[in-house]
């Protein structure tokens, strides 16, 4: 009887762990999800952008 | 049915040239006689949209015009909630998607005059490039059956392509609007991450799923957009950004708009009559005025890889249920994206989301220094044959998926508008897509540039003769 192969979901998760370490090595303290949406506002076309609310 | 553009026949149906009735029963009468081989419908409305187009009519008759969509027969992928048709999201289970509501885009299309024929076949769970589907068959491609459709809105793809209805919504984690429009030779837009409402969508992946529209030319992508677009207080991801008026700026030259023909990782292993179509209509718009220039982008295969950490741990998440109580249900495939998420610990989700994040602030600044658009294809060959890509074992299947949606996924993660056309033929005349990125809400540039291009070509012009 052959040894089990290896489980193909297990070694997907090994590589997505190996591509976050080596990616997050210089990530920021400040960088945080919700900058995605940040960055496509900011990123709108100049005449586009929306006037900011008064706080 | 097959001449008719969205655009002229809204314009037919106010000039009281064409009824919606008769429109709805051509349409019926196409899905009757084409679809028992195209696949493209999981639910035909033939009681409900015959009744809603007699009402219309009615309306039409009093001189009341309900919108700019008044009598234009759609039909949506069956992952929105159009009560009180059933919701299968593509499963076995007749009403897997419950929602309070329904989807709000269909909703806005619905206010605007359009008609609902029915809920349109899509990969299970909408997870899929090609178009296959187990439990409700195989969406074919009309332009040659037994090649994919493209996916996961494989049936929006396919409706459109072969007339059974002007327009469809799609959606879109990872190319699931671009793929079957490249395959299909139809026009489809992947919105900017909260232009369009999710809500009352099934969810997928909440921080990469995308609504949009598919049709057959970019102006009918642009007056579809209109309509869904803005603000909604039931979901808080949609933008209360001002919706721009689409159509009118449409017929603004190009000339000047830099645009940027992708120097890396896009055309890496794409088939040669892929890359010669892109590098032509990269020339047609150069003819046109534009400024092409080759760029190269920062790598792509970072936010291709951290997006798909993303969309898979979420939707695990979403699709819990099924995977625990009812796997065998589930094809095999779909089963097998779903345990990776159960393996994706929460340090490498957030992660990937701060790196997301980081990824498209310097993706936005960069690039769009140097262009107002990018240039890329959408698939690296013509939609192949079903049989050949779902051959072998499932590694073998997974790694050609991920082969085949490679060039749409990094737009997910980055949250960029991006439209994808018809742009040439393969060489056994098949369609082949082409996809123009724009900046953040910038939808308006991104439909301009395509029309400009349109008006200038034919391939959006050629139609298939279905069987």
């Amino acid at each position: 009887m052959s040894a089990p192969g290896p489980d193909p979901a297990r070694a997907e998760a090994a590589s997505m762990a190996a591509l976050i370490e080596r990616a997050e090595a210089d990530l920021a303290i400040a960088e945080e999800p919700s900058r995605f949406a940040a960055a496509l506002e900011a990123g709108a076309p100049a005449g586009d952008r929306r006037e900011a609310r008064p706080a | 049915m097959t001449g008719w553009t969205l655009v002229a026949l809204a314009a037919a149906v106010r000039a009281r040239k064409i009824s919606p009735l008769e429109i709805t029963r051509d349409c019926l009468a196409r899905i009757e006689r084409l679809d028992p081989r195209i696949r493209a419908f999981i639910t035909v409305d033939r009681t409900g949209a015959l009744a809603r187009a007699q009402a219309l009519e009615a309306d039409a008759m009093a001189g009341r015009w309900l919108g700019p969509l008044h009598g234009v027969p759609l039909a949506h992928k069956d992952l929105f909630r159009i009560a009180p048709l059933p919701t299968s999201c593509g499963s076995k289970t007749a009403e897997y998607f419950v929602c309070e509501r329904d989807a709000t885009a269909v909703m806005r299309l619905t206010d605007a005059g359009a008609i609902t024929l029915g809920k349109l076949n899509m990969a299970e769970l909408a997870m899929g490039p090609y178009g296959d589907n187990a439990h409700h068959g195989d969406v074919q491609n009309p332009w040659r059956m037994g090649h994919v459709s493209g996916g996961s809105s494989s049936g929006s793809g396919a409706a459109v392509a072969a007339a059974l209805a002007l327009g469809a919504l799609g959606t879109d984690t990872g190319g699931s609007i671009r793929l079957p429009a490249g395959c299909c030779g139809i026009v489809g837009l992947k919105p900017t991450y909260g232009r369009v409402s999710r809500a009352g969508a099934m969810p997928l992946s909440w921080s990469m799923d995308h609504i949009g529209p598919m049709a057959r030319t970019v102006q009918d992508v642009a007056l579809m957009l209109e309509v869904i677009a803005g603000e909604d207080p039931a979901d808080a991801t949609a933008s209360a950004r001002p919706v721009d008026d689409y159509l009118a700026g449409l017929e603004r030259p190009i000339r000047g708009l830099r645009v940027a023909l992708a120097d890396n990782y896009y055309f890496d292993g794409v088939a040669p009559d892929v890359a010669r179509a892109v590098q032509e209509m990269a020339r047609a718009l150069e003819r046109l005025g534009a400024r092409v220039e080759p760029l190269r982008l920062p790598d792509p295969q970072v936010i291709h890889d951290v997006s798909g950490i993303v969309a898979r741990a979420e939707s695990t998440v979403v699709h819990t249920r099924i995977l625990r109580e009812r796997p065998h249900e589930l094809q095999p495939a779909v089963r097998a994206r779903l345990e990776v998420g159960e393996r994706i610990s929460a340090h490498d989700y957030l992660q990937a989301l701060r790196l997301r994040a980081r990824l498209t602030r310097e993706f936005v600044q960069d690039v769009f220094d140097e262009a107002d658009l990018v240039l890329t294809p959408v698939t690296p060959t013509a939609a192949p044959a079903l049989a050949e890509v779902t051959a072998g074992d499932g590694e073998a299947i997974a790694a050609r998926m991920g082969r085949f949606s490679r060039l749409t996924r990094p737009w997910n993660g980055l949250g960029l508008p991006v439209l994808a056309l018809p742009c040439g033929a393969s060489l056994d005349g098949l369609p082949i897509g082409a996809q123009i990125v724009g900046r953040p809400f910038d939808e308006a540039t991104v439909l301009r540039a395509g029309h400009a291009y349109e008006q200038a070509t034919d391939w959006h012009r050629r139609r298939p003769t279905p069987p």
